[in-house]
């Protein structure tokens, strides 16, 4: 708390007494320990709990016995012992015989390595350093432009393309995926017929002399993922102009039925827009929205600085995304409210036409409305208001008309004649369309394009039993998947980063999807499916897309189309293809359609998202987006029934128990896990998951929420949800990683909190934030009051270091950062990260460098989030460094504390002492050393870990190598922005900033000078090398006043 | 009952305890010994190599230069093996039915790599860069010794950690003139052999191998010499500066020995401080 605000600090201090004698309240009633944790609890903890107060998790707010428990081990259980059963007798034995090894392990001789050299050298490669080359990712929502990092040629990291206009090097976690998509060693690798192995040409001749032989193209049905690239849909075109009765079927589960579907023509320039609202619309989350990478890092930018004037973003949702949480003012709405809200706001700001339906809505979210309407009012033509995806078609039309009456068509918001994927299509008709043509026997040939129908249509289509009627399938597709198994005709797809194509990003910008490596298995893509048909069968893509771009690039570049080819190419995307923002187009400010009423209060609401981890489950089995916890709630390796804390309490559940839930007979039976801040009486349940033939990692993860999805209600829908016996067993990496050092270091706290929960308990500065007003007046908020202070450099046994050349530090920018986890998946690919897997998830042994910790605040029912990514603080007075009885984690003279993998010897004291609880240990061999594709993928310059050793986020070590070797060779000091780590470079919002300290003119100098820097846990005097700058709220006053009870009443 | 042991026993007893004692020490000693041995480090040993290539042969008898071959030392972590091409560069012309290339023309006809047995084999977490070394003034023959006469290649070092560490704790023992990294004949100055440098005064941002110049014949009486082994970038300043006059004496100064050599290169080649490249994060990552 500021100085400035005392009546606040006050009331602080009596929320942390009040939490301590409901501590002893609670501990009293029950004496008895070992009682799980109820929502009762919760409750009591959070009675008359004003002021800034953080938690986690639910076990961390109640402060139960359990979690208490948990912080004692400092570990989750089992994340320290041995599990194999061994007798002591054994255990000697085997003692015995490491002991008298002991001296010997160093004095093993390397065996005889070869070298193989090229036979003739590629002309322009140097050993050892890579190339980078620009492609992009195609993807339903609009192409992401990349640019690829190539060691010999292999793909080894994919980051977005930092000179592209739309998306300025930010990636997301899908992209950044795709690579151990790539390299996935279930892969499918030969074509199939019938189960028996067979090549290209049989294929291919027999579907050319099949459709030939059908003159028109009767009976030929081609069903494809969502057509992304212009030079396939100009091939089919062509397929269609030859063969006019031939059909295509465009299906994305996650784009059907969506706005998107019908094509992506509108942007938000969200740098120009002060309010910013979202009518569902997670905006925020990933990249399953179109335009994520733009308008996060327009929405960040907007954040960086907040003395130049910040937006206010409203969130009106009905699940708890990281775009609600980032939002100043959220209203959770169950789903089938949203289209009426957006109806009433319509005609609160003007909209011509809009009738709302009658609904009964709560003081508080009329307050809500009539504040949200007001502000938009006021900040006409510098306001945007973006529809959710997954809603009904009205949602979108009413923000548009929104967007008109307020005038922000053509100033915040631009729509284009053109849409961003060529062949927009009624997914959902067509997939009915397709159905019905099925069953009726009227589809001889049926070639699915890229597209897993089996697994992802939904159940009440009975896709699978359609299917058997198609006299012949063939599928191509990168899996072996739940299509593939039962297709007649398999064959292997080539990935996107070994095949030539094109796509459009948000913005429109064409760029040419360039292979960076030869298909490993052989495979083909849609462009050659579809050229087969032709007169000229054998063009290969990379003529095909050559002649669409032809005259584009000829004219652009003077009549020479080699040299605009070669430029595309080279840069990224083709000069001149973005669309018009000029041209603006006449968006009527009224509506006329009808708008669905909300379900009644009463009804369970079911509601289907793509995951935010791997979509639709197309990247079901890879590792590192499987691992990867989602965002809020933390889950790695499962979906799950998502409900709020009422709903829980409500169905008397208690997380991780199974239920049933079920929608319209069909039923799934999943785990059931809160979000804080969910809508009461709904069940979010993302797609995805439950996945059959995924392949060795995502086979059997989770449950398939496909089973319980309608065709005619694809994103919400009423069901009902049913308490079965037993515990599922999710693994959720929030309470991982406590300390309880609180007491001894900080004198803060109950005594055995932990330091990184103890939030709750009393003021640690971990998280420290004002709003706007606040900030106005005392810029210095972030280093004034308890527990803020940050001890004399001299304060320390140790003598201080000397560093006199480059002084590593990060600053991460709280205000910016969207908890999006880019940047985990950006480490894993940098840094040969293994995957542990589930067990190992639960039991806390999670690899990953850099962790998204969500500080919750406040009311269960309505909580603030706070994103912090921790990583290595690189601790300048390291709490690691001097418990090491080895060595192996020492001090550089540049500050970093760096692991020497080859000494440690595991003893983990290391872990035990650091305070951010950032190292992680290999219990057991995580690395796959064995899998050949594997090791194609892994960056040459990181060590890969073996067994029983610690490791931790390194600042990137190598990259800081490699750009000290290239200045010094030429006599200069590094450049500032030189040396970029991997999650620096993959944030889409630009929160986190690298650089050197002790050169004041860079921009981590600067940064860290800001006011609004602070450290973490800087009380206890490791003198971090990563400050965080504390957040900023914009808050509007008018609803800033009225903070609301949330907490159902009892029972 | 008599004794089981008669007193003469006792010096047996005492005796054993100073052996055992004995034995531990010489089984430490021994292991010490094995681990810094050349049948742990292969210091010395000549690989079964698929074609038994002379570095003599090539270097010493055809004067072939270092780069020929290692073509990527200056600019890479990589110094290069020569892919098969460059062989067959000559070896399509000459010796083409010698028994001993047929891998040679094999790999050419076949397109499979030779499969060359590694001579300097680091361990796989030691990240070691060839182009920061070439370019700070270690020559090749430094680690890799007189290459030049060797008929089979081996290991002139034990490449172990406790080796590097003895340079890069103190550089200057090591340093010579960039213009001098691929002469394997090199040798410290002397008395007898001194050496004369001059620097480019205070300039950053030209590359370390054209701050400095140094010749080995004294420059007073033979200015021609020390144009003749100044890196060119120099001689156009000299030829600028001057007025296009050759043989201007830019201050030379004469080294008589390794120690002072060492201490001005390591100045003007801005080789950091034995504390930053002792640091760990140098080699391991």
């Amino acid at each position: 708390m500021s100085k400035i605000n005392p009546s606040a600090k006050s009331a602080d201090n009596d929320a942390g007494n009040a939490v301590n004698n409901d501590n002893n309240n609670a501990q009293d009633a029950r004496s008895g320990a070992g009682a799980p944790m109820t929502l009762d609890a919760v409750r009591a903890q959070l009675q008359g709990v004003k002021g800034k107060k953080f938690w986690r998790s639910l076990d961390e707010l109640a402060d139960s016995p359990e979690f208490r428990a948990e912080v004692e081990r400092e570990f989750p259980s089992a994340a320290q012992e041995w599990l194999d059963p061994v007798s002591r007798r054994g255990f000697l034995r085997l003692m015995g015989a490491s002991m008298a090894l002991a001296g010997l392990a160093g004095c093993t001789k390397q065996p005889d390595e070869t070298i193989y050299p090229y036979v003739k050298a590629p002309e322009d490669l140097i050993l050892g350093k890579p190339m980078y080359f620009a492609t992009a990712h195609p993807f339903p929502t609009g192409g992401v432009p990349l640019l690829m990092k190539s060691d010999e040629f292999r793909p080894i990291k994919v980051d977005g393309n930092p000179e592209h206009p739309y998306n300025r090097g930010g990636s997301d976690p899908y992209s950044q995926g795709t690579l151990l998509d790539l390299y996935d060693p279930d892969r499918s690798k030969k074509v199939t017929y019938r189960g028996e192995d067979r090549e290209w040409m049989d294929f291919a001749q027999a579907l050319r002399e099949k459709v030939q032989e059908s003159k028109d193209g009767t009976g030929i049905y081609f069903l494809s993922a969502t057509i992304t690239s212009p030079t396939l849909a100009r091939q089919w075109q062509a397929v269609q102009a030859a063969y006019p009765k031939a059909k295509l079927v465009q299906y994305d589960p996650a784009i059907a039925g969506t706005y998107a579907e019908k094509g992506i023509n509108t942007r938000y320039a969200l740098s120009a827009a002060d309010v910013i609202v979202s009518l569902d619309a997670d905006f925020l989350s990933s990249a399953s929205y179109p335009g994520f990478h733009g308008l996060v890092r327009d929405y960040a930018n907007r954040r960086k600085d907040p003395a130049a004037g910040m937006n206010r973003l409203y969130a009106v949702e009905s699940m708890t995304t990281t775009t609600g949480m980032k939002a100043e003012h959220r209203l959770k709405l169950r789903a089938s409210e949203i289209p009426a809200f957006a109806a009433e706001l319509a005609k609160a700001v003007g909209v011509a036409g809009v009738q709302p339906p009658a609904y009964a809505w709560t003081s508080e979210q009329q307050a809500f409305l009539a504040a949200l309407a007001k502000d938009l009012k006021a900040n006409a033509g510098k306001s945007a208001v973006l529809p959710g995806m997954y809603q009904d078609a009205s949602v979108a039309e009413l923000a548009q008309a929104i967007n008109a009456a307020l005038g922000n068509v053509g100033k915040t918001v631009f729509v284009s004649q053109e849409t961003v994927n060529p062949l927009p299509s009624d997914q959902i008709a067509d997939l009915k369309a397709l159905v019905a043509d099925l069953n009726a026997g009227k589809v001889d040939w049926l070639v699915i394009l890229n597209a897993n129908p089996i697994y992802t249509t939904p159940a009440d289509l009975n896709f699978a039993s359609a299917f058997n009627k198609a006299n012949i399938v063939a599928h191509l597709g990168s899996h072996m998947d739940e299509t593939g198994q039962i297709a007649h005709w398999h064959v292997p797809a080539a990935h996107y980063l070994e095949s030539w194509s094109d796509v459009r990003a948000y913005d429109g910008t064409v760029s040419i999807v360039q292979p960076m490596i030869d298909p490993l298995y052989g495979g083909h893509t849609a462009h050659h499916v579809l050229q087969m048909l032709l007169n000229d069968p054998l063009v290969s893509p990379y003529d095909a897309v050559r002649a669409t771009w032809q005259q584009v690039l000829a004219k652009n570049n003077k009549g020479d189309f080699e040299l605009g080819w070669r430029k595309s190419l080279h840069d990224g995307w083709v000069e001149g293809t973005a669309f018009d923002t000029a041209a603006k187009a006449n968006v009527p400010a009224e509506f006329h359609g009808s708008v669905p009423a909300p379900a009644s209060q009463e009804t369970l609401e079911i509601i289907y998202r793509p995951d935010p981890s791997i979509y639709d489950g197309r990247w079901s089995n890879v590792g590192w987006l499987q691992e990867l916890p989602k965002p809020i709630l933390n889950l790695s390796w499962d979906n799950a029934a998502i409900v709020s804390g009422y709903t829980l309490t409500k169905l008397g559940l208690k997380e991780d128990d199974i239920v049933e839930l079920n929608v319209g007979g069909k039923r799934v039976q999943a785990p059931v896990v809160v979000a804080p801040g969910h809508p009461d009486n709904s069940v979010t349940v993302y797609l995805g998951y439950g996945r059959e033939f995924a392949g060795r990692v995502g086979s059997g993860a989770g449950f398939n929420a496909y089973l319980i999805r309608t065709v005619n209600a694809p994103f919400y829908t009423a069901g009902s949800l049913r308490k079965l016996d037993g515990k599922w067993g999710v693994a959720i990496t929030k309470s991982h990683y406590q300390d309880h050092r609180g007491a001894r270091f900080g004198q803060q706290g109950s005594g055995d909190n932990s330091l990184e929960a103890d939030e709750a308990l009393g003021p640690r500065g971990i998280i420290r934030y004002a709003t706007l007003e606040e900030f106005k007046v005392n810029p210095n908020f972030a280093h004034e009051g308890e527990g803020r202070e940050t001890p004399e450099s001299d304060t320390s046994l140790f003598p201080n270091w000397q560093y006199n050349e480059a002084a590593w530090g990060m600053s991460i920018d709280m205000n910016s950062c969207v908890g999006c986890n880019a940047c985990i998946v950006s480490c894993y690919a940098e840094n040969n990260i293994a995957v542990v897997g589930k067990q190992q998830v639960r039991i806390g042994r999670d690899m990953q460098w850099i962790r998204i910790d969500t500080y919750f605040e406040g009311d269960l029912a309505a909580p603030r989030a706070h994103f912090q990514p921790m990583n290595c603080q690189q601790c300048e007075n390291a709490p690691c460094e001097q418990v090491c009885p080895v060595g192996a984690t020492v001090h550089s003279s540049e500050g970093l504390n760096v692991m020497v993998y080859n000494r440690c010897i595991g003893t983990r004291y290391c872990s035990n002492n650091c305070p951010y609880k950032v190292r992680r240990f290999n219990f057991l061999l995580f690395s796959d050393y064995e899998t050949e594709s594997l090791k194609l993928m892994r960056n040459p310059d990181v060590t890969v870990r073996t067994r029983g050793v610690m490791e931790k986020c390194s600042y990137c070590v190598q990259r800081i190598s490699a750009a000290k070797i290239t200045a010094d060779k030429e006599n200069r000091p590094v450049r500032d922005g030189e040396i970029i780590t991997a999650c620096q470079q993959a944030c889409p919002a630009e929160a986190i900033v690298f650089g050197d300290l002790n050169d004041k003119t860079s921009r981590a100098a600067k940064l860290r000078a800001n006011q609004r820097t602070y450290q973490v846990i800087a009380d206890v005097n490791t003198r971090p090398r990563t400050t965080y700058m504390a957040e900023v709220l914009n808050l509007n006053p008018e609803l800033e006043a009225t903070p609301a009870e949330h907490m159902p009443a009892k029972g | 009952m008599p004794q089981i042991f008669d007193r003469s026993s006792n010096a047996l007893a005492r005796m054993s305890l100073v052996l055992s004692g004995i034995l531990v020490i010489a089984l430490g000693v021994t292991l010490d010994q094995l681990q810094r041995s050349p049948w742990v480090t292969r210091q010395g040993q000549r690989a079964d190599q698929p074609v038994p290539f002379s570095h003599k042969h090539h270097v010493q008898g055809l004067g072939l230069q270092c780069q020929y071959c290692h073509t990527t030392v200056e600019k890479s972590s990589y110094a290069g093996i020569p892919p098969t091409r460059t062989c067959m560069n000559c070896h399509a012309q000459i010796w083409t039915n010698a028994a001993l290339l047929a891998p040679v023309r094999n790999s050419w006809a076949t397109g499979q790599s030779i499969p060359w047995i590694k001579v300097h084999d680091l361990p796989d977490f030691v990240y070691f860069n060839h182009s920061i070394h070439v370019n700070k003034g270690i020559g090749c023959s430094t680690c890799h010794g007189r290459v030049d006469e060797m008929p089979l290649m081996y290991a002139q070092n034990t490449l172990q950690m406790e080796w590097c560490l003895d340079c890069h704790r103190n550089p200057a023992k090591n340093l010579r003139p960039t213009s001098q990294i691929y002469n394997m004949a090199w040798e410290k100055p002397s008395q007898d052999k001194p050496v004369w440098c001059s620097a480019v005064p205070g300039e950053s941002g030209v590359p370390t191998a054209d701050s400095v110049s140094c010749v080995t014949k004294d420059p007073a009486t033979n200015a021609a010499a020390a144009a003749a082994l100044a890196p060119p970038v120099l001689l156009m300043k000299a030829a600028l500066t001057s007025g296009g006059a050759q043989g201007a004496d830019p201050s030379y100064t004469k080294f008589t020995s390794q120690d002072a050599l060492g201490h001005f290169l390591l100045a003007h080649y801005k080789i950091k401080t034995p504390q930053q490249i002792t640091s760990c994060d140098t080699c391991h990552r």
